[in-house]
C-alpha cells in the first residue's frame, strides 16, 4: 500500500500517540494515506477507535503498522 | 454520541501520577476531535500557574508541561475552579495560556450538553 506520509511513532502510546497522529494527518489532503508504525500494544485497540471517532478510514492494520486514509 | 469530553483533575504535586495521566487522557480526547475541557479543582488548580508543572515528569510519559502545552495548542480548554484558586491565594495574572478561571455554572453548562466526564 502506498502512503503519502510515513511516521514512526516508536513507543508512544495513549493520548500522546493520538494527539501526534492528529497533527500529522492534518497536513495531508483528503484521500491521502499516512502509514503509522506504533509499537505500543494499546495501539491495537486505540487506533481503530480513533479512526471510528474521527471518521478517518483505517485502511489496513497489521500491528505495529497502520494505514489511515484522511477523511 | 456527545462531541464533548471533560477530564476533572483534583491533583497536582500531591499526586503527579494522576495529574499526568489526566492530561494524557485529555490529549487522547482532543486528538479524537472532541471538544475537550480539563476542569482543575482543589489541589489541581496549581497546574494553572505558569512554571508550576515544569519539574513534573513521570517515568514513561512526556513532561507534564509538554502535555499541557500540547493540549492547549490542539484547542483543549482548561477551566480553573474559582473558589479553589482564591482559597489558596493564587495569582490570577500568572495563569498559563488556555486556562480560564470559572465558577461552577460554567462547568455545569459544559457538562449539560451530555458530556461524559472522567475524574482523577
Amino acid at each position: 500500500m502506498k502512503a503519502q506520509l510515513y511516521w514512526d511513532a516508536g513507543a508512544l502510546g495513549c493520548g500522546e500517540l493520538i494527539l501526534e497522529l492528529k497533527k500529522r494527518i492534518s497536513g495531508l489532503d483528503s484521500g491521502e494515506v499516512i502509514e503509522v508504525r506504533a509499537e505500543d500494544t494499546g495501539a491495537i485497540e486505540d487506533l481503530p477507535a480513533w479512526a471510528n471517532l474521527t471518521n478517518n478510514k483505517l485502511v489496513k492494520a497489521d500491528h505495529p503498522h497502520y494505514f489511515f486514509q484522511k477523511k | 454520541m456527545s462531541n464533548k469530553f471533560c477530564v476533572s483533575l483534583t491533583c497536582s504535586k500531591n499526586d503527579t501520577d494522576k495529574a499526568t495521566v489526566a492530561f494524557v487522557v485529555a490529549n487522547a480526547a482532543v486528538g479524537s476531535e472532541k471538544d475537550t475541557m480539563v476542569f482543575l479543582s482543589v489541589e489541581g488548580v496549581h497546574l494553572a500557574l505558569k512554571g508550576y508543572a515544569d519539574d513534573i515528569h513521570e517515568e514513561g510519559f512526556s513532561p507534564l508541561k509538554d502535555l499541557i502545552a500540547g493540549f492547549s495548542e490542539a484547542g483543549g480548554k482548561i477551566f480553573v475552579c474559582s473558589p479553589c484558586f482564591k482559597k489558596r491565594g493564587l495569582d490570577e495574572s500568572n495563569i498559563i495560556p488556555g486556562a480560564t478561571v470559572v465558577g461552577g455554572a460554567k462547568l455545569v453548562e459544559f457538562l449539560s450538553d451530555n458530556s461524559p466526564s472522567i475524574c482523577y
